[in-house]
């Protein structure tokens, strides 16, 4: 699994990348040097042949034939000595010196340069050796085989290209691994940068990324995260220290006006009083329970609200059984497939799906109720479906908003805050929330990643 | 019962001490933590009602001393900072209730009722009684009578809620966070009709109702009405 993921990413295609370059330079200077070295070799061996074929010619001019064939024979004497390979042949194409015997059948390239192989009996062994020679001729018909032997030349050049070879594949392999281990270190400083950002997303505003203390490029780009988060921390917990001193500015005054009321109710006699001093005092509870649900929304947006796993099949459980005899009978159908754990927050889950199914309630007018949780790959996906008059499709997003009640609804109780909690605690467990039409109906789709089971 | 007030914002402390008062209880007062703590610490109250901030020393610090110095006064918190999280802090502390601001007077002498009688714990045979009403919480068994009532496993937790706190008032918000441990409203009157069901399980067909609703409050369960 670490693997596909290392294989996928892009420091892996760099390090693939990195390998066959280094490799191609390898091929391409060392290609050079053979290339070089071989024609230095062949052009070197061909002007000695040359040089001698051209020394023997001048000497067959200039001597009578019995010394130039005695002389052919002294340096076709022990030929592997030094190499040099010789054979004279006469007009008629008779043999009258020399060490090999192939004139007759030897193909020539123009320019009078042959190859071919001669067998050598050395003790025991049969050997085979390759020879390359210039073959002249002599004035009066006679032919001249001067060569030499290129066996070891030709041995030296396959062993500078199985060299050659082999340094490849080594610098290959060495460019794969330095790559490889080069864009691990990388690899794994972006893994924590991604991680840390991720748990610091999810909440853990305090923690910052750890420096190698090297002042690298990635050090410096850890410092600058690190000030950005720092700045994300002060923002937070300020906006977050305003939000509850002014709530618990808010939160005295209400008490305080309840209280009064609740005095004057308690000291007046008048029925008129008390029926006002009760309606200030339903007044001040319905304005607290605004107050408390724009709260909590501000804490589930906050990102601050504590995390823990929590057993979603039995928050799912507990609040179907909670709300059934608020259902007619027959009307709330659960399905809940057990053992689901997330990470979350109990209370405001709970809470979402109170809400969820307090308005299938109060929305489906009666209509069934379907409440589904079931296991949807790597998600918990939680799903109420009601068979009421719906939320028309314009209307979805807005109904996720703050204080907005639909059409239709006014009449009914409710103070507009109750989707836009289910909206606030799905972005802080990153859930996917999703409203549809059920034809006709409401179905809301809550979809929460899934806590892989512990082994225990 | 004698209840020690410790609150700074006089004129709430004073609406809730006339209130409290008027219900028949004893009330004294101090206006910030320093001397709540003193006071608290000199006297002997029934229950303590702390604000949670409070100058010069802080609600949960009081909560904190006085339970480290042994006492184990009855203490239940008042808090304008109403987030679950923060009532965790309370009791964890060391509180034994967490009301939160705006609250019900109703509903916070409920609470200091329960907290000061904390009567009808389960005796050693792990069983609640009340008139001709039994409750078995380790066979998980109801008798009325004589006779077995069946009651779903929530209903048995109602029931037995309802129990430990026989002859007192217990609130919606009590029965929510005590039964369900939900701290939210849920805006329906469900737990009126858990009641209801609770009340047809055990009551029918007895001639002496145990489960009234008290207007207003919320439930008892008690003998005499």
């Amino acid at each position: 699994m670490a693997f596909v993921t290392y294989a996928r990413s892009s420091i892996a295609r760099l390090a693939f990348l990195q390998g066959i370059l280094l490799a191609a330079a390898m091929v391409a200077v060392l290609g050079g040097v053979y290339f070089g070295t071989s024609r230095i070799l062949a052009t070197e061996g061909d002007q000695l042949i040359a040089i001698e074929a051209q020394s023997l010619t001048e000497d067959f001019r200039d001597r009578d034939l019995d010394a130039f064939v005695t002389a052919i024979v002294d340096r076709a004497e022990d030929p592997w000595v030094r190499g040099g390979v010789y054979e004279l042949r006469g007009p008629r194409g008779d043999f009258l010196a020399g060490n090999v015997v192939v004139l007759p059948e030897l193909v020539v390239q123009p320019g009078g340069w042959a190859e071919f192989e001669v067998a050598v009996t050395r003790g025991d062994a049969n050997a085979s050796r390759s020879i390359r020679a210039r073959v002249v001729d002599l004035n009066g018909g006679f032919r001249l085989l001067v060569g030499h032997d290129v066996q070891d030349r030709r041995a030296f050049r396959a062993v500078m290209l199985r060299s050659i070879a082999w340094a490849v594949v080594v610098t290959l392999l060495f460019g794969l691994f330095a790559g490889w281990w080069l864009g691990r270190r990388i690899s794994r400083a972006a893994h924590g940068i991604s991680a840390s950002a991720g748990r610091i997303a999810a909440g853990s505003l305090g923690e910052r990324l750890p420096l190698t203390g090297s002042g690298d490029e990635i050090d410096r780009l850890v410092g600058r995260f690190n000030e950005l988060l720092g700045r994300v921390e002060t923002l937070t917990t300020t906006m977050r220290a305003v939000l509850d001193s002014t709530a618990h500015d808010l939160r005295g005054h209400l008490n305080r006006i309840r209280g009064a009321a609740q005095d004057a109710k308690r000291t007046v006699a008048d029925a008129a009083q008390v029926a006002a001093a009760d309606t200030v005092i339903a007044e001040i509870d319905r304005l607290s329970a605004t107050l408390q649900g724009l709260l909590r929304i501000a804490l589930a947006e906050s990102g601050t609200a504590p995390l823990e796993d929590v057993d979603l099949s039995s928050v799912a459980n507990d609040l179907a059984e909670f709300y059934q005899p608020a259902a007619e009978p027959g009307q709330l159908l659960a399905t809940i497939e057990n053992g689901l754990t997330v990470r979350g927050h109990r209370q405001l889950l709970s809470q979402a799906l109170a809400n969820l199914l307090d308005n299938a309630l109060k929305y489906g007018r009666g209509s069934p109720i379907t409440l589904t949780l079931a296991r949807a790959g790597a998600a918990a996906r939680l799903e109420v479906r009601d068979r009421g008059p719906g939320i028309p499709a314009e209307h979805r997003e807005l109904a996720q908003l703050r204080f907005r009640r639909l059409p239709g609804s006014t009449g009914l109780p409710g103070s507009g805050l109750g989707l836009s909690l289910v909206a606030a605690v799905a972005r802080l467990h990153q859930a996917r929330l999703q409203l549809t039409d059920a034809a006709p109906g409401l179905c809301v789709v809550f979809e929460l990643p899934l806590i892989a089971p512990r082994a225990d | 019962m004698k209840i020690l007030l410790v609150e700074d914002d006089r004129r709430a402390s004073e609406y809730l001490a006339k209130g409290l008062c008027e219900l028949g209880h004893l009330v004294e007062q101090a206006f910030d933590g320093e001397s709540g703590l003193k006071v608290a610490a000199a006297g002997s109250y029934d229950v303590l009602v702390l604000d949670r901030m409070l100058p010069k020393l802080d609600g949960l610090e009081i909560v904190k001393q006085l339970r480290a110095a042994g006492n184990g006064v009855p203490i239940l918190i008042l808090s304008a900072l109403d987030e679950v999280d923060e009532r965790i802090q309370g009791l964890r502390a060391g509180g034994d209730d967490y009301l939160a601001k705006p609250y019900h007077l109703e509903e916070l002498a409920a609470r200091l009722d329960a907290l000061v009688r904390r009567q009808g714990e389960a005796g050693p045979a792990g069983k609640l009684k009340l008139a001709d009403l039994e409750l078995d919480s380790r066979a998980r068994r109801v008798m009325r009578a004589g006779r077995k009532i069946d009651l779903t496993a929530r209903e048995f937790q109602l029931l037995e809620f309802l129990l430990r706190h026989a002859g007192q008032v217990v609130t919606r918000t009590m029965i929510l966070e005590g039964v369900w441990d939900y701290h939210f409203d849920p805006k329906t009157n469900v737990i009126d009709v858990h009641i209801s069901r609770l009340r047809q399980a055990i009551d029918k067909g007895f001639e002496r109702q145990l489960l009234h609703t008290v207007r207003g409050a919320g439930y008892t369960l008690t003998e005499d009405p």
